[in-house]
């Protein structure tokens, strides 16, 4: 049984040291700084330091009009752009008060959840990988792989896609994309055995991550975590149910949650969360109604002055837009809350009495992208 | 539309927070067109008292913010309440540019990162707070960027004559 020790029990004569992992590290997703303090192998005492790749995107935004800042968005999260320039295409449309035409809302759910799958098979098999298992990281990057040449058909990119646009979508989807998508839905449907018996079922896996990295209903929701590592503790939020946009509202599905807060709590969340999204994908294009895709909105647009939030989940959590406008051409101030700012403060609180081992694997199951909290 | 239940906590809202401070603007707003359901104004620092009576409503702080008004900061709180009846609350505090409000870090911890951000990017430094230094830009910054006089560059010009 491991003693958690905190930084006051430690007595003077105890030999403690601090080690640097990072920022340049293979298991930390990006260019992060852990400065863990050590007592031997167990971590006393660890601080996140941040900011190697602060690009300044909310001061950008300030020098620019709303248009230019548009493809800013997908570079924060590069993991889950659609979402991300989704969300701010629905922000700008909230503060303009501009209706969305229905078939523009299901495609951009049909994209947005097919980017969000792409994003969890990355999250999980990164996280898989960090831990020592290799092979399912293969499987699971040939299934992303499918999604990516999927969206590269409709936006002719794969990660930062643009492809959203104030009023609606660039282009409507054809036939070939409906039906990539289904046989798509089936192809990874027939793959959650496979990973079962990968992953799921992997003894070393298990006792890699049960147990470990518990975060606590009270801690997480004092530390504002959201997303499936806030459901892993058992929190039943999403905001997709919760305050529902675009058109989430028409369709069926749950929110998974799991109680126990760990490492493995957190991989089958969004396990889980990868067969609902695979539903709702499945229910949109069953019922994509007919029309157009993109509403009348001039060129330039110009929000009336005044401000607004809009809250919308990415793969990683609740993600919010605070727009301020003077009624000018160019944004007053935009303010972005990223997800995984205040995911990874979390680690703060929990890695103490941790094994510096562990820490990958805390770190991997959080699943946090680096340029989105540096922003 | 609000339920019963979303009308009767903006009521319960609306007399607590008056009573947290005194000479405070309480308005509900439109939801669909603002993302928030009710609006909190003040021009005294009373942004503890507040924080608060929202952790006593159980809610949670969604984010923290600032925007420069030249001659004034104005602070921003955006408060959700999670699973229960999903009423956003944003909380403004206008403060003059000396004179910094005091850290809420101590009811909400997620605030002493977003604070931290705060301070770095506006210069605003929040008493008590336990751990206020830079978190974005390297230590030896000597500016605040997202101050409105800080890198204003000459592209707002540009724009204008491009799409004119």
């Amino acid at each position: 049984m491991l003693t958690i020790k905190t930084i006051d029990d430690i007595n003077i004569n105890e030999r403690l040291y601090q080690l640097n992992l990072g920022p340049q590290h293979p298991s930390t997703h990006g260019v992060l700084h852990f400065l863990l303090t050590l007592d031997g192998e167990v971590v006393v005492k660890a601080e996140m330091l941040i900011g190697y790749t602060h690009r300044g995107h909310e001061k950008m935004a300030e020098n620019r009009i709303y248009e230019q800042f548009y493809p800013n968005t997908a570079r924060m999260d590069y993991l889950s752009g659609m979402i991300f320039n989704t969300g701010y295409c629905e922000t700008v449309e909230k503060l303009c008060g501009i209706e969305v035409p229905k078939r523009a809302q299901y495609v951009r759910v049909i994209t947005s959840e097919l980017n969000r799958v792409a994003s969890h098979l990355l999250g999980i098999m990164d996280f898989v990988m960090g831990i020592g298992a290799y092979t399912p990281f293969l499987y699971g990057w040939d299934d992303r792989e499918q999604i990516l040449d999927l969206l590269e058909t409709i936006s002719g990119s794969r990660l930062t896609y643009n492809y959203s646009r104030f009023g609606g979508v660039r282009v409507d989807v054809d036939q070939a994309f409906c039906d990539g998508a289904r046989r798509f839905v089936d192809r990874l449907r027939g793959r959650f055995k496979l990973y079962k018996d990968l992953i799921t079922d992997n003894i070393i896996f298990i006792k890699r991550t049960i147990g470990v990295g518990v975060i606590s209903k009270d801690v997480a929701l004092d530390y504002g975590v959201t997303g499936p590592t806030l459901r892993g503790s058992g929190v039943k939020y999403d905001v997709r149910k919760n305050e529902p946009y675009s058109s989430y509202q028409d369709f069926k599905f749950e929110i998974p949650t799991k109680e126990e807060g760990d490492c493995m709590a957190r991989y089958l969340v969004r396990m889980a969360e990868m067969e609902q999204s695979l539903n709702i994908i499945e229910q949109a294009l069953d019922n994509l109604p007919e029309g157009p895709v993109r509403a009348d909105v001039p060129r330039f647009i110009t929000p009336p002055a005044g401000d607004c939030y809009h809250s919308f989940e990415s793969a990683r959590g609740a993600v919010g837009y605070y727009i301020v406008s003077d009624g000018t051409r160019i944004p007053y101030r935009i303010k972005v809350r990223a997800p995984s700012f205040s995911n990874l403060f979390v680690m703060n609180k929990i890695l103490p009495g941790h094994f510096v081992a562990d820490l990958v694997a805390i770190f991997g199951s959080i699943d946090v992208t680096v340029p989105e909290i540096d922003r | 539309m609000l339920t019963e239940g979303q009308k009767k906590l903006l009521e319960e809202l609306k007399n607590s927070l008056a009573k947290s401070v005194s000479e405070a603007k309480i308005s509900e707003s439109d939801y669909a067109r603002t993302g928030y359901h009710l609006e909190f104004k003040s021009s005294q620092t009373g942004s503890r008292r507040v924080a608060k009576e929202m952790k006593r409503k159980q809610f949670n702080l969604e984010t923290v913010t600032a925007v420069d008004f030249i001659d004034s900061f104005e602070i921003v709180y955006l408060y959700f309440n999670y699973y229960q009846d999903n009423i956003r609350v944003i909380v403004r505090i206008r403060v003059p540019k000396n004179e910094p409000p005091f850290t809420i870090s101590a009811v909400y911890p997620e605030a002493i990162w977003l604070e931290r951000e705060v301070y770095d990017f506006f210069g605003i430094r929040f008493k008590e707070h336990p751990d206020l230094r830079r978190i974005l830009n390297p230590d030896d910054a000597v500016y605040f960027p997202l101050l409105k006089n800080f890198g204003k560059t000459k592209i707002t010009d540009e724009i204008d004559d491009m799409i004119c």
